[in-house]
């Protein structure tokens, strides 16, 4: 049976023309190759040549922001996270910028959060700790520690979050490359790649795809999505904004309301987060439903303005918002046409296309992976340890996640559920449905 | 008035059944160690300042002759000062009423003459004494400890406070947890109380302050959510100087309904010294005695707690009360009994080993009443350094001696037969007498003392209690 098989596909690749090889694997090469290879390759050498070239300029911007030792106020919101403050304090404590102030929201928290955040406070290891004894979401937390900040520039973390001691340090210093920068993300890396298979695969993504993905984004000048994580603001630009709006997916909205504003947002690789990310593959579908949603309600609904040629229009926002709906949705429901186009054409070769198919994106994921080592910042742990999950890769991405997202783009398409996402209170998302928010 | 009370007005004496009665209507005319030739006290007067002073002299005399006089009240309404009420022994609403406090003044009496007086190496013993032997009169099984106002720790014990000034009050609080450790209270927890760690005193104000600059002037505000875009902030920024109405200034909506688009999760402090912003206040405790402002974690607390005399309290009171623990402790050439134990132990442990023979001695004052109550505290002191003196210069530096009680003095002699022992100890105790009869003209001293042989199948304990067996 598997040798008639390996028969079957010598037979197969033997009998293949070009022509006929754009045919069968025009998805691949158009799509996945020229866009998440090809031309990422290629702005990853622009990027790195254009770094060399400002190397001058950075090291004067760094000199401006030391001169100029502004107050950074970090601020931490969250809902039952004591139990992670303590590492994050010591790690923001290692710090070698000292010029900041630390405030912790606790949203609500019915946890031990309210006893841990005012010892710390007391303890002089934060600069403020504020409770708020009724939930009122994310938005709401990040907003009131907004309200208390004195420092020139914001800087949003997650609380299970841990941080390198130059962080802060090089998350500010694009602030003083441009002017017209208001926001800048930080890079976000996997703590628990270990854990288990679904964080090794996570790690592997948060490498290829989030990071050198962000680096490619905001050297086009389309960087979309400042995490949550990890993400500095200048305070007066979010004061334009008004601060956070409701959630879930309110990090890609604020970047969105900054970038309409003309600011610009930069994506810095070697401000590094090390962060859990779930560690079963049950945990990351809510995740991911909930990450994917957001597209939807945000850039399809919410921000549609932005496609809309009219006094505000900028092209570059019309394009970060064309490239992400053209690869996260378009795409992915081409896939499927393309699935199709192959089930009704080529139904005896269907076995082969699909294991060429397999072949092409795992080898693809291979040399990405050893080549883009050369563009990262660093790793936090052996490369070599992850080679043998690249196989698993095509799997992850080609089919577990474009299941997911393609069940988040129709839940949200037809039902609108993340106004029904428990991870905002109800009070709130009722709001902003009805408000279209 | 009954036929036979006889009132001189002149000495304000009443006469009565045999007994004398001192009546004191008069703070000026007070001299209060005229009490001591009266079988009792009558203190006639309705104000409250007034008898309060006139019971705190009495009670808070050094004499025994003085404090443990029966007093009574002679009055027209209740009395509301609780100490006073405890120091009292009973209340009259007019003289004719005096035959009923007879008895009263007789049991006192009768029970103040089973009580043999000392005197006290230290202030501290003297005091515990103090308090013992008018619980011991008063048939006071309990010394409950009273809220009251005008004590600088907030709670009194009235017989032991009436003899401290305010300022050092918390005095007493020491005395009893040293009468508790030699055995003389048992104690149950009642309270607990918060002194300033400067002067000890108890009388603070408890304020809410900036934790920035420690001001009390601060105003408050309610911090509001609006829900439809998560705009937070003060009250005040949803305000507007036309109507009464809420608006969001992120949004422009109206706030319509607490609960349904806006909450109020919680407020926002400002102070009005420094403008400092915070939600959690300090809170600072500040003396009204020293005037120093405290954090309330610096406050140093004590308890307070109910004391219940103990039979061995009972017997303290009758026999006297010589000295505390510590006060014995501290005469140098001696150790801690229970460090004194603890070598008896390995020294068991060693002869369990070994062919050797060691013992212990203890040598006992017979009449311990009688000498310290003819000596000051100072002399009694004295008189403990000179006879640990001369034991220590004739036993062996590697002897060790120590105090089981200010009357009985035990020690080690290890490595010695018991025959020599006892040679030695009995050559002491003629050294101690040659010693009190030169340097104590008028005082006699009866020695006995005992030697016995260390067994190593008992233990320490029964060492101990073989040893003085025959002093009890």
């Amino acid at each position: 049976m598997f040798e008639e098989l390996i028969d079957n596909y010598i037979r197969f690749l033997q009998s293949l023309t070009v022509e006929h090889f754009i045919r069968l694997f025009w998805f691949y090469i158009f799509f996945e190759f020229l866009r998440y290879f090809v031309l990422e390759f290629l702005v990853l050498n622009l990027w790195k040549l254009s770094k060399f070239f400002n190397r001058k300029k950075y090291a004067r911007a760094k000199k401006d922001f030391m001169f100029e030792y502004p107050l950074v106020s970090i601020i931490i919101p969250g809902k039952n996270e004591g139990k992670h403050l303590y590492k994050l304090i010591t790690s923001l404590n290692e710090q070698t910028y000292k010029n900041t102030e630390v405030i912790v929201v606790d949203d609500g928290s019915d946890d031990d959060t309210p006893v841990i955040g005012r010892d710390l406070e007391k303890a002089g290891m934060i600069d403020k700790f504020i409770r708020n004894e009724v939930r009122g979401g994310k938005a709401s937390g990040a907003n009131t520690a907004l309200r208390f900040t004195k420092g020139k520039y914001i800087v949003h973390l997650d609380a299970d979050c841990s941080y390198d001691r130059d962080a802060i340090e090089k998350i500010i210093i694009p602030f003083y490359m441009d002017k017209d920068v208001a926001g800048v993300g930080g890079n976000v890396m996997v703590r628990n790649y270990d854990d288990s298979l679904v964080t090794s695969l996570q790690a592997i993504e948060y490498y290829d795809t989030i990071s050198i993905g962000r680096v490619v984004t905001s050297h086009l000048g389309i960087y979309r999505i400042i995490s949550g994580a990890f993400g500095a603001f200048r305070a007066d630009a979010l004061e334009q904004v008004k601060g956070w709006d409701i959630g879930p997916g309110l990090d890609g909205d604020i970047t969105v309301k900054l970038r309409k504003l003309g600011y610009k947002i930069k994506f810095e690789q070697e401000a590094v987060c090390l962060t859990s990310v779930p560690n079963t593959f049950k945990k990351l579908t809510h995740q991911r439903l909930r990450w994917d949603k957001s597209l939807i309600r945000f850039r399809v609904r919410k921000h549609k303005d932005v496609l809309v040629p009219n006094q505000a229009f900028n092209f570059l926002n019309f394009f970060a918002f064309m490239e992400n709906i053209t690869y996260n949705l378009v795409l992915n429901f081409k896939w499927y046409i393309y699935l199709l186009d192959m089930v009704a054409n080529y139904p005896s070769q269907l076995v082969n296309i699909i294991i060429t198919n397999i072949l092409l994106y795992t080898g693809t994921n291979f040399i990405k992976f050893v080549i883009y080592s050369l563009y990262r910042a660093r790793a936090n742990a052996s490369y070599t340890y992850f080679l043998i999950y690249i196989p698993c890769m095509v799997f992850y991405f080609g089919y577990y996640l474009r299941v997911v997202r393609t069940i988040a783009y129709f839940q949200e398409f037809f039902f609108k559920r993340s106004y029904k996402d428990p991870w905002n209170p109800e009070k709130t998302s009722a709001h902003a449905q009805r408000m279209k928010l | 008035m009954a036929a036979d009370i006889k009132l001189d007005k002149e000495r304000s004496v009443i006469e009565f059944a045999g007994f004398s009665f001192l009546l004191i209507d008069a703070l000026d005319s007070l001299d209060v160690e005229n009490v001591q030739y009266h079988s009792a006290v009558i203190i006639e007067g309705n104000d409250t300042d007034f008898i309060r002073q006139i019971v705190r002299r009495i009670r808070g005399h050094n004499s025994p002759d003085i404090y443990l006089k029966p007093v009574f009240l002679l009055k027209g309404t209740n009395l509301v000062d609780p100490m006073v009420n405890k120091l009292i022994d009973g209340t009259l609403f007019s003289l004719d009423q005096i035959e009923l406090i007879v008895p009263e003044v007789e049991r006192i009496l009768t029970k103040t003459q089973d009580l043999h007086f000392t005197n006290s190496i230290s202030f501290e013993a003297q005091m515990i004494e103090k308090v013992i032997c008018f619980m011991y009169t008063c048939e006071i099984r309990d010394l409950d400890p009273i809220p009251y106002i005008y004590s600088a720790v907030n709670f009194a014990y009235p017989i032991l406070s009436v003899n401290f000034r305010q300022k050092d009050e918390h005095l007493t609080l020491d005395i009893l947890e040293i009468a508790e450790q030699e055995g003389l209270f048992n104690s149950t927890y009642v309270d607990r109380i918060y002194l300033c760690p400067g002067c000890q005193s108890g009388h603070m104000s408890y304020r809410e302050v900036c934790p920035k600059c420690g001001s009390s002037n601060s105003t408050t505000e309610d911090i509001i959510h609006h829900f439809p875009c998560a705009y937070v902030g003060p009250l005040s920024d949803f305000t507007n100087e036309i109507d009464d109405q809420l608006d969001c200034p992120k949004c422009n909506k109206r706030l319509r309904h607490i609960g349904v688009d806006y909450d109020k999760p919680s407020v926002l402090h400002e102070c009005k010294a420094c403008d400092h912003k915070f939600q959690d206040f300090n809170v600072k405790a500040k003396c009204l005695n020293c005037s120093q402002d405290n954090l309330v974690e610096q406050l140093k607390s004590r308890e307070i707690r109910k004391y219940s005399l103990t039979k061995k309290g009972e017997l303290a009171a009758i026999n006297g009360f010589v000295s505390t623990s510590k006060d014995i402790e501290e005469i140098i050439g001696t150790v801690k009994f229970d460090t004194f134990v603890t070598m008896l132990k390995y020294e068991i442990e060693r002869l369990k080993q070994t062919d050797g023979v060691s013992n212990i001695c203890a040598i006992h004052l017979s009449n311990p009443s009688q000498i310290y109550s003819k000596m000051g505290s100072e002399v009694q002191k004295v008189l403990l350094k000179d006879l640990v003196k001369v034991i220590r210069s004739n036993i062996r530096t590697s002897d060790i001696i120590s105090f089981q009680s200010s009357s009985t003095i035990i020690l080690s002699m290890n490595e010695i037969p018991t025959r020599i022992a006892k040679r030695i100890l009995s050559e002491i105790i003629e050294m101690l007498k040659r010693l009190i009869a030169t340097t104590f003209k008028d005082i006699e001293v009866e020695f006995e003392y005992e030697v016995i042989k260390l067994d190593h199948k008992l233990s320490p304990q029964l060492h101990i209690q073989k040893l003085t067996k025959a002093f009890s």
